[in-house]
């Protein structure tokens, strides 16, 4: 099966990813979890680097 | 002379107007202002940035987008049936903007002509920098700056809005970013919206980590309690300098409280030299000196394990500071409070054997 010419992965990890951050951050906020410097800099580094790595592996983006 | 009568020049003939649809192929976000450049024969990256502009005078730009979105059908005849939803997402949200547009606090006034300004600026670096050549090249590394400058502007922008108390909605638009990204992952990408995500991120990231909280009075402030009566439920600053002196406290027997509270900055407090002071405080960042040695570091709490003997009069600080220093001290490194408006030092350590029963 091929893949939609107009698919991009790498937007949807991306997307996935941030989505997943936010709700994290948004949590946080909302005082139902308690995030702190020991977990907040691996979370935000993995978001980074699974962002990039998605980024990497997809190729250029065709748009946008 | 000749039998030919004189022709009147017909115009060529001029193509019809394309109707009014949203584009698939010219798109950013649903194919709004390419549509409509389109059909009006007008750039569609003018009609974006007039977009953009529009949203900073009371959010009508958002609800004219939406407007559109829900009123004009798109151009792929496929299109149709995958609306559906989005059309009554659209309307919900129509009703949500227009709540915003009666709110009209967001900007207006001068700050609005400043901004057709940049929006006109920025069209024509854009479309300088589309003809390519030197001015072309000139153009990109403007665009770049400016981007860069915007970057830094709305890192610095959300950092202080989620520290404000805006983190809800900070967090919301970083949500936000993300649904698009996942949505436009379907629609040939949309990996623009990595970046401000991330501008938005990671200064929330930073502020949930530190529990920044920037809320209250600013600036500088010196606090003299004369009674207990006076302390109350503690002081509470955002950004700034607080000086608490208490050398004119008159303290009951036993344990007086006081609860200080700090966003960002420095938290000094002197005591007179016989009163015995205990200090407790939590610092997500930064440095604490009370006359043990200055600790610092990230995440970090100052527990004092003197216990006053009984009967012994004392003052218990409960300091709750995001980042900045504490000091806590009875004396002046130069100057005095009370006698110069200099920024004096206090000199970390109070006397322990205050804390010992006479």
């Amino acid at each position: 099966m091929r893949p939609r010419p107009d698919f991009d992965p790498a937007s949807l990890v991306a997307g996935v990813i941030v989505i997943a951050l936010g709700a994290l951050l948004l949590l946080d906020q909302a005082d139902v979890i308690e995030l702190d410097v020991a977990y907040a800099v691996p979370v935000v580094l993995a978001a980074i680097g699974g962002i990039l790595l998605a980024c990497g592996l997809a190729g250029p983006a065709r748009r946008g | 002379m000749s039998d030919e009568q004189p022709t009147q020049q017909q115009p060529p003939d001029e193509p019809p107007r394309p109707r009014l649809t949203r584009s698939t192929s010219d798109s950013v976000i649903a194919g709004v202002a390419g549509g409509l450049g389109r059909h009006l024969n007008v750039d569609p990256l003018a009609i974006r940035i007039a977009f953009v502009i529009a949203v900073f005078a009371g959010g009508l730009g958002i609800l004219a987008y939406l407007a559109c979105l829900l009123f004009i059908p798109s151009d792929d005849p496929n299109a149709q049936q995958r609306w559906g939803v989005a059309r009554i997402i659209g309307a919900a949200l129509l009703v949500i903007a227009a709540l915003f547009v009666l709110t009209p606090d967001w900007m207006e006034g001068p700050w609005l002509f400043l901004l057709i300004i940049v929006g006109l600026i920025a069209y024509l670096l854009i479309r300088v920098a589309r003809e390519g050549g030197a001015a072309g090249i000139a153009a990109r590394i403007a665009i770049g700056v400016v981007l860069v400058a915007l970057a830094v502007g709305g890192f610095v922008a959300a950092a202080v809005g989620s520290s404000l108390g805006g983190g809800i909605i900070i967090g919301g638009l970083v949500i936000a970013c993300g649904i698009g990204l996942a949505g436009g992952a379907f629609r040939g990408g949309a990996r623009w919206l990595i970046a401000p995500a991330l501008v938005l991120a990671l200064p929330l990231a930073a502020v949930a980590a530190t529990d920044l909280d920037l809320r209250g009075t600013w600036g500088e402030r010196t606090f003299r309690p004369a009674t207990v009566a006076d302390i109350g439920d503690g002081y509470e600053m955002g950004v700034g300098e607080m000086r608490v002196d208490l050398r004119d406290l008159e303290l009951p027997p036993g344990r007086t409280d006081i609860p200080l509270q700090m966003g960002m900055g420095q938290i000094q407090v002197v005591a007179a030299p016989d009163v015995c002071v205990v200090t407790d405080a939590a610092l997500s960042l930064g440095a604490a000196n009370t006359g043990s040695g200055e600790e610092g570091g990230v995440d970090f709490e100052v527990h004092d394990r003197t216990v006053p003997d009984p009967g012994v009069r004392y003052v218990h600080l409960d300091v709750d500071l995001g980042v900045g220093e504490l000091r806590v001290g009875d004396r002046f490194r130069d100057h005095d409070w009370r006698w110069s408006r200099n920024h004096a030092t206090v000199d970390p350590g109070t006397s322990r054997a205050a804390c010992e029963a006479p």
